[in-house]
């Protein structure tokens, strides 16, 4: 009987455990992100391996793009290749592509597998705790911040308008780092798109 | 001899069930091929904006959503209820896909059919979906799902961003209307 009564309980807790787990934070209680102009601070994050890596070791030497991923999103997929591209279009211009996963239902080995399947070669972090996405307001994959040589931001929001690669009509990202790297100012700071929720701890 | 006798009992059982079951599948095929799809409108950002324009003769609820967003699909059960217990009741209540314009007539209509959802069904046909993502709201970023609730004034005074929470909804909706 006390047996019986010890699964009951345990099953109970799992269930409970399950379904707490299952809520999240939803994204109307995240802060708002940071200006444009804004300093980005210092962070510090595992990679898929689980080593530290801080922003000032993977910063390229004329920016750094940030780029909030999902293993599962669709939308996040869509752009695979196009955030591959970025990053081997950039390199030798000095800027580094570095992918975020904040989803708590995505672990390391789960993002790593993910990666190598979709050939992306840039550095990703694991924000297990949301504790970046939190920091720049990130609520959905794929979201991009773009940092200038001083780790101030000078772009967020979206890499370009549609999923659909043959629907493309305002490139905002590269347009963006493309304008800094040429000392213009960015005519377009901010820019949106749908994109899958991050599913936050 | 009772060993034998119980054999050929369950071995009819399964041979007799095997007949059946194709039979059903085959039934509740033909029942859903004549079943009346749920339409899909598409919506222009043009339209958007006029459907949350002022003055509303009756509150606007509003849900986005896409076949390809996971806590989209799981929460529609809980709208699709929250609809027939509320829209008589002096609330409108339409749902917009972000899903691409190429599924308005195939996976969009398929998912609404199979959730029997009868609210008014949109699809956002814009290419650039900056301009209706700020219509709605300028807070937010266009991660889904994302419900939003207008009172008759215009005003927005209830969002949600992620799986609704449909208790926290009801208790908005009931502020709204008597039932």
């Amino acid at each position: 009987m006390k047996r019986n009564v010890s699964i009951l309980l345990a099953a109970l807790l799992v269930i409970v455990g399950a379904v707490v787990a299952g809520s999240g934070r939803v994204t109307s209680e995240v802060p708002a992100p940071p200006a444009i102009g804004a300093t980005i601070d210092e962070f510090t994050l595992p990679d898929v391996d689980g080593q530290d890596r801080s922003l000032k070791s993977l910063k390229g030497k004329n920016g750094t793009v940030l780029i909030f991923i999902s293993v599962q999103c669709p939308v996040s997929n869509a752009y695979n290749e196009r955030m591959q591209k970025l990053a081997e279009d950039y390199q030798a211009k000095g800027v580094a592509v570095v992918g975020i996963n904040a989803n708590f239902t995505e672990d390391a080995t789960a993002v790593k597998n993910h990666a190598a399947a979709k050939g992306l070669k840039f550095p990703i972090l694991k924000d297990a705790g949301n504790k970046l996405a939190d920091k720049l307001g990130a609520t959905r994959t794929p979201e991009t911040y773009f940092l200038d040589a001083n780790n101030k931001l000078v772009y967020h929001g979206r890499i370009d308008n549609s999923q659909d690669p043959a629907a493309i009509e305002s490139n905002d990202l590269r347009q963006a780092i493309d304008s800094t790297l040429g000392g213009k100012p960015v005519e377009k700071t901010e820019a949106k798109a749908f994109g899958c929720s991050i599913k936050r701890a | 001899m009772r060993l034998f006798r119980t054999l050929l009992t369950v071995g009819l059982i399964v041979l007799l069930s095997s007949f059946a079951v194709p039979a059903q599948r085959k039934g509740s095929t033909a029942k859903r091929s004549t079943a009346v799809k749920t339409k899909v409108a598409p919506l222009k950002t043009d339209d958007l904006k006029a459907l949350l324009a002022k003055p509303k003769d009756k509150p606007l609820l509003i849900n986005f959503w896409a076949t390809w967003c996971d806590p989209c699909r799981d929460e529609f059960p809980d709208l699709v209820k929250l609809d027939k217990d509320y829209r008589p009741h002096s609330i409108n209540f339409v749902t917009v896909s972000l899903d691409e314009a190429k599924y308005i007539n195939s996976s969009v209509p398929k998912f609404l059919t199979t959730m029997k959802a009868t609210m008014p069904a949109y699809l956002l046909d814009a290419n650039d979906p900056e301009p209706a993502i700020n219509a709605v709201d300028q807070r937010w970023q266009g991660d889904l799902p994302a419900t939003f609730l207008f009172n008759t004034q215009g005003e927005l005074i209830y969002k949600h961003f992620g799986r609704v929470d449909i208790a926290e909804l009801r208790g908005q909706l009931n502020k709204l209307v008597k039932k």
